[in-house]
């Protein structure tokens, strides 16, 4: 599940708000979850569809929010697999065919992977969709000086040295990158230089294997075009980043190629996609959405209900409305190479009340307590043992002024504690604070503006604990830990990369390697759930919370409701209009 | 019989915050046609605020007019805005004293002139400009069909106020007030412009209230002259009465402070002692009182607390004087002449 | 005049160079990895450097500008990259002359992103100035004639409360209620004249543009009264009285011929800032104008749109101010001949 909480986070204040705790996730919707009925689905009519925020691109190549990965499978951009339309994570994480015949073959101990195309599928504009189209599509991703932007985890695995991508490669460098990913007939292998094991979970929630017709390609300048091969199509081919488009059905696309049931209903017969990049876009829409006239009541929005608004969800109002877990986690991660004695940062995460930070965040609707980094979406999250000690998430003060005393520091240990500062965050902060300065540190908040992660990237910053925030890139703990623990991808010389802590440790690159190399999802997992427990005993992170997600919907919308598949983000597939 | 222009009991007070300023407070006076009537005081005397009132220049404004103004047997109080209107300009007209200011600098000459013709008769532009060209003539004014688009700020000081008597007499006014109608000018440019103004008063047998502070001015020009000091007459009378036998210590001391640079050496300037009094707490008594130094030649305490009224001295009926000395003629000749012209004093 | 005229434009064209040249460095100078920030979260050093390069952001400083610079001159083709435009023809944009750079964050010129969002700030500054022009004189001269009274201090107060509401707020009040709860306009949005015809493009423009009138209202309001007391005291308005023209004449002819010719020179130059696009009012209605783009382009790092936009709002302002010089020679006798 894919999403790009850093480079959101780095956006405008408001639409920070609106994006960083939007996500992929949970989809227990703990209230209200009537409102995800089917019964009266029909097809036809005009959905409306309200985003705050532009997209980045509308190449699937360059597509990397969560929302607009999730969405666009299911109406304009088929993968070889997909994610199933399900509230249940076991169903929504595990992938299925969509364009390919089945969920692929490994071979060579995971570095070998072989799909084969439907017969049937085809473009918007007529023409079949072929194995080289895949081959060209997975190309693009390597060109980092053309298709800029967008996820690009397969330049680690294909099997080629040096490949610039399809415009500036030598022949011969095309060779190689073509007998790394290569056709025969429909069938497409991709031969990695190491196993691959959660391939497919990439394959369906990214889009970076994604077919890609070369003559439609104009590099840099297809950024917002589309080519359809989904359900709808954009009229004019292109879409507005400014404004949106208006989705009209695909007469090229045949049901019968596909699983309507699980990938796809497309019910309305227009998606009347609206973009408002305004600051107060997403409040507004849910003003509209509570009020509920005219045209709004066919609408839907990728914007959450804020916590001021949360008093006006009463009545008819709450029937329409949802509270579900979203694929986004916050937590802290001490400085390494500052707090070097892992007593002190136990003590931080036994001091840490964490019932009262969520309460500054707007309550149970807003988050709940983390346990871990990894998020319940993922494939084999699990509460991790080091952050139990707690006093059931009120903090213990007394308990963190025992670790410090044992640890022989002198009190009071001085704290700098960066975050990205907003009115919410500067509460929670100071919640934080509390707690740290009740157990025997003192601590000094520094709150940061748009730059914020770039500070904390570097090695030689003055932070002693950091604030941070992430989501999968898909429902797999090797999106999670590897990304943001292992020092090998993320530090150099000039910065730390994700690893804003710095931290170095090669029991846990071990098991990293492990999980990597292993073959199958299911080893992958023991050797990363180990690894988690490696981090929490060093402390090299302390979980907060995992967002969640408020949605409201128009009263002549059907089937609303949330997936992991969706981000837990509208799950636009099954969403129709009533007559 | 009556004047062409009587001005009785004019009362003009300006309410403010701090109590009611008496600008003008009870002043009488009358003017034959072509006759010239000089008003002289310092500044805030109430000189421009008496002859404002005559155009209805406070109308609109907080003012409180009182009195009665009539010309030609017109209460020019009583009338109606509209009324007063129609007046302004035609048939009283003003020369203002700074003609740079006092000109509009977006709007040329000719076409200031041609629109207060233009606002009493109904011509056409061209008719207008023909009359305007012709009035810049009559004052002087050489090239005047050039001229007559050309801004106030292109001419010169001089030129300007002919323009501003070529305005003012474009409608053959039968009232004219100048308000220190030469203060702006350079000397010889003063003379020029008031022989202008004599030739046409003369021509067009106008009547003229010329405000100065000038004696000088005064002299050369007015058969009556008025002397005001805080908002009231002090003295009034024929020119050749009062400017040779003043019997008001202050016109004395406006005599005294007259400079003359063609006078011999031996006349020395002797300014008033003190200043203008307040016109919001004007001193009880006399109002002079305070700055006359002959006020200890009337018994008793009779300037501090009793204000002289304006009546005739020992010289004539139409010679009025504010004083309670009884003996001024004696005083001014034996005392104040040798003071300022010794040379004078001398020749009396 | 000519010379004086030559004068100005150099001197404007001088100012342009400066500030595009400050915004490079400035741009250079903040504590952000641009190069990093457009490739993506989980860029290795080895790609972020070929992001770099396609960007252009390898070369000096110095040597960008002068990149810049060249464009406007000569035009330029993109990618920077001279080996991949060789390598691949088909995907070479070129950008003639004056080329203002290209964006990659909006894949367009930046000539073309301008192109596109300057009708809209024109628009939504055409009204807004009409509505403040006419609301601000009208109260201004209302509060100078009623000076002292209840209506004068009445109107002076109120513009200064709606001054001292942050355009963000007022813009939001409309949307909140004017538009979603008491339904009085449709949720306005941006459309052309020829697309939507001139009623539906004012319509829209009311809310933005009333908005955006309320931050200049208050200041014009008290400009206008305090020129009108200031010209109907001067010396030419009483003889304009002494000629017998009617109060009414008096006033308009004499009185505001004086009294608005300072307020043609505030209104050129505040006119020409919005031309460069209202930020605030632009970010609450989302019109895609100069000002959205921005904020966009300032939050996604995207240097040619910031340069752009910067050296349009820059040149807009330079323009402005030799046509209100001009312009006022026209208006003021003495300026013109003197």
């Amino acid at each position: 599940m894919g999403m790009k909480l850093k480079r959101v986070a780095a956006a405008g204040a408001a639409t920070v708000l609106g994006l960083t705790l939007a996500a992929c996730g949970g989809g227990s919707s703990d209230d209200g979850g009537g409102s995800g009925n089917n019964a009266d689905a029909v097809k036809g009519g005009t959905l409306r569809y309200l985003q705050h925020f532009p997209f980045e691109s509308s190449d699937p190549q360059r597509i990397y929010y969560g929302v607009q990965l999730g969405n666009w499978r299911r109406v304009l951009y088929r993968g070889l697999l997909a994610f199933p339309m399900s509230e249940d994570p076991e169903v929504a994480t595990t992938p299925v065919p969509d364009l390919a015949t089945d969920t692929g073959t490994a071979s060579e101990g995971g570095k070998v992977w072989s799909f084969t195309l439907k017969d049937g599928v085809k473009w918007e504009d007529g023409s079949d969709i072929t194995c080289e189209d895949v081959q060209y599509g997975t190309s693009r991703v390597f060109a980092n000086d053309v298709i800029i932007g967008g996820p690009n985890y397969t330049l680690s695995y294909v099997d080629v040295e040096d490949y610039p991508g399809p415009y500036k490669a030598t022949p011969e460098q095309q060779a190689a990158f073509e007998d790394a990913v290569s056709c025969d007939g429909k069938t497409i292998t991709f031969r990695f230089n190491k196993p691959w094991a959660d391939f497919p979970q990439a394959v369906a929630g990214m889009m970076m294997t994604d077919p890609y017709k070369k003559s439609f390609d104009e590099g840099d300048r297809s950024k917002w075009k589309v080519l359809s091969n989904g359900p709808y199509k954009i009229e004019s081919g292109t879409w507005d980043k400014n404004k949106g488009a208006t989705l009209v059905r695909n007469p090229e696309y045949d049901p019968a190629t596909d699983d309507p049931e699980t990938l796809r209903l497309a019910l309305p017969d227009t998606i009347e996609w609206t973009i408002d990049p305004s600051d107060t876009a997403g409040e507004l829409f849910n003003d509209r959405l509570i009020q509920d006239t005219g045209d709004d009541q066919y609408a839907i929005t990728t914007a959450r209900v804020a916590p001021p608004q949360m008093p006006k969800i009463v009545g008819p109002v709450e029937d329409r409305y949802q509270n579900v877990l979203s694929p986004y986690n916050s937590y802290l991660v001490p400085n390494a190479k500052r707090i070097t004695d892992v007593k002190v940062r136990e003590a931080l995460a036994v001091a840490l009340n964490l019932n009262d930070y969520v309460k500054a965040l707007g309550g149970e609707a807003m988050g709940e307590p983390g346990e871990t980094i990894v998020n319940p979406s993922v494939s084999g999250a699990q509460d991790n043992p080091a952050f139990a000690n707690d006093n059931d998430n009120d903090g213990d003060p007394e308990a963190a002024k025992a670790l410090l005393q044992e640890a022989g520091v002198k009190l009071p240990y001085p704290i700098k504690l960066g975050y990205q500062k907003s009115p919410t965050t500067d509460k929670a902060m100071a919640i934080i604070k509390e707690g740290w300065d009740a157990a025997g540190f003192k601590v000094e908040l520094e709150g940061l503006s748009d730059t914020y992660y770039d500070v904390i990237a570097q090695p030689d910053k003055d932070m002693d604990v950091m604030w941070a925030g992430w989501g999968a890139d898909w429902p797999s703990m090797m999106t999670v830990l590897p990304p943001l623990f292992d020092s090998r991808p993320n530090i150099s010389s000039t910065t730390c990369g994700n690893d804003y802590g710095c931290y170095q440790s090669e029991e846990f690159e071990a098991l990293v390697d492990e999980a990597a190399n292993s073959d199958n999802t299911e080893d992958q997992i023991v050797a990363l759930q180990e690894a988690d427990k490696v981090l929490g005993e060093t402390y090299a992170y302390i979980p907060l919370e995992i967002t969640k997600f408020n949605w409201l919907h128009g009263s002549k919308v059907t089937g609303f409701t949330t997936t992991p598949a969706s981000n837990s983000y509208p799950e636009i597939g099954l969403i129709g209009v009533a007559d | 019989m009556e004047k062409f222009l009587t001005v009785d009991d004019l009362k003009v007070h300006f309410p403010t915050p701090d109590g009611v300023v008496k600008a003008t407070d009870g002043l009488s006076f009358g003017l034959d046609r072509g006759k010239t009537l000089g008003i002289v005081g310092e500044s805030g005397s109430g000189k421009s605020v008496s002859s404002s009132a005559i155009l209805g220049l406070h109308r609109g404004t907080s003012a409180r007019v009182s009195g009665s103004i009539r010309l030609d047997g017109t209460d020019l109080l009583a009338i109606s805005n509209q009324e007063m209107r129609r007046l302004r300009g035609k048939d009283v007209a003003m020369i203002f004293q700074d003609p740079l200011s006092a000109l509009h600098p977006y709007y040329s000459v000719g076409n200031q002139i041609a629109e207060a013709y233009r606002v009493h008769h109904a011509v056409s532009r061209k008719e207008a400009r023909t009359r305007v060209v012709d009035m810049l003539a009559r004052v002087g004014i050489p090239q005047p069909d050039r001229r007559y688009d050309a801004y106030p700020h292109q001419f010169s000081g001089g030129m300007r106020q002919r323009a501003m008597i070529a305005m003012s007499l474009i409608n053959d006014p039968s009232l004219i007030i100048a308000d220190e109608p030469t203060t702006a000018l350079d000397v010889t440019v003063q003379a020029q412009i008031l022989d202008l103004l004599q030739d046409l008063q003369n021509e067009f047998n106008t009547a003229v209230i010329i405000i100065t502070h000038d004696l000088g001015v005064v002299a050369e020009m007015a058969d009556d002259v008025l002397v005001m000091y805080a908002g009231r007459a002090v003295e009034y009378g024929p020119v050749t009465e009062v400017l040779t036998h003043p019997e008001m210590p202050y016109t004395w001391g406006l005599l005294s402070s007259v400079p003359d640079v063609t006078a011999d050496t031996s006349k020395r300037m002797v300014p008033i002692p003190g200043n203008p009094p307040s016109l919001l707490n004007p001193p009880p008594g006399c109002p002079f009182n305070p700055r006359c130094v002959h006020r200890h030649k009337v018994p008793g305490d009779l300037c501090r607390t009793e204000l002289p009224a304006l009546i005739p001295g020992n010289r004539g009926e139409d010679h009025l004087k504010r004083c309670h000395l009884s003996n001024p003629e004696m005083i001014y000749e034996t005392e104040v002449v040798p003071q300022f012209d010794p040379a004078l004093a001398e020749e009396r | 005049m000519w010379a004086y005229a030559a004068r100005r434009v150099i001197i404007g064209l001088l100012l342009l160079l400066t500030l595009s040249f400050v915004t490079f460095v400035l741009f250079f100078a903040a504590p952000v990895d641009q190069a990093k920030y457009a490739c993506g979260k989980i860029c290795n050093e080895d790609q972020i450097a070929v992001t770099e390069k396609a960007l252009g952001y390898d070369k000096p400083v110095h040597e960008q500008w002068g990149g810049f610079i060249k464009g406007i001159a000569v035009g330029r083709d993109f990618p920077v990259d001279p080996e991949l435009r060789a390598a691949a023809p088909d995907i070479v944009t070129h950008c003639a002359a004056p080329c203002f750079g290209y964006s990659h964050n909006n894949a367009k010129t930046v000539n073309e992103l301008v192109a596109a969002a300057a009708p809209t700030s024109m628009s939504l500054a055409m009204v807004a100035v009409v509505m403040w022009l006419a609301g601000g004189v009208t109260l201004g001269i209302l509060a100078a004639v009623t000076k002292g009274t209840i209506l004068d201090r009445g109107i002076v107060g109120l513009t200064l409360i709606a001054y001292a509401f942050p355009t963000f707020f007022i813009g939001v009040f409309f949307l909140k209620y004017v538009v979603i709860k008491w339904e009085v306009l449709p949720y306005p949005k941006y459309v052309t004249i020829e697309d939507a015809g001139v009623m539906a493009w004012f319509t829209n423009l009311l809310l933005p543009g009333f908005t955006l009138a309320l931050v200049f209202l208050a200041s014009y309001v008290r400009m206008t009264r305090a020129f009108v007391l200031e010209s109907m005291g001067e010396d030419y308005i009483r003889t304009a009285t002494a000629k017998g023209l009617a109060a009414r004449k008096v006033l308009f002819k004499h009185g505001l011929r004086a009294a608005l010719t300072p307020l043609v020179t505030m209104t050129g130059l505040d006119f020409a800032t919005l031309l460069g696009g209202a930020i605030i009012t632009e970010s609450v209605f989302a019109y895609p104008g100069l000002g959205l783009l921005t904020v966009q382009s300032s939050n996604a790092w995207d240097l040619p749109t910031i340069i752009g936009v910067v050296v349009l709002a820059g040149g807009f302002v330079v323009v402005a101010n030799i046509v209100v010089d001009i312009a006022y020679a026209f208006i003021d006798p003495r300026v013109r001949l003197g």
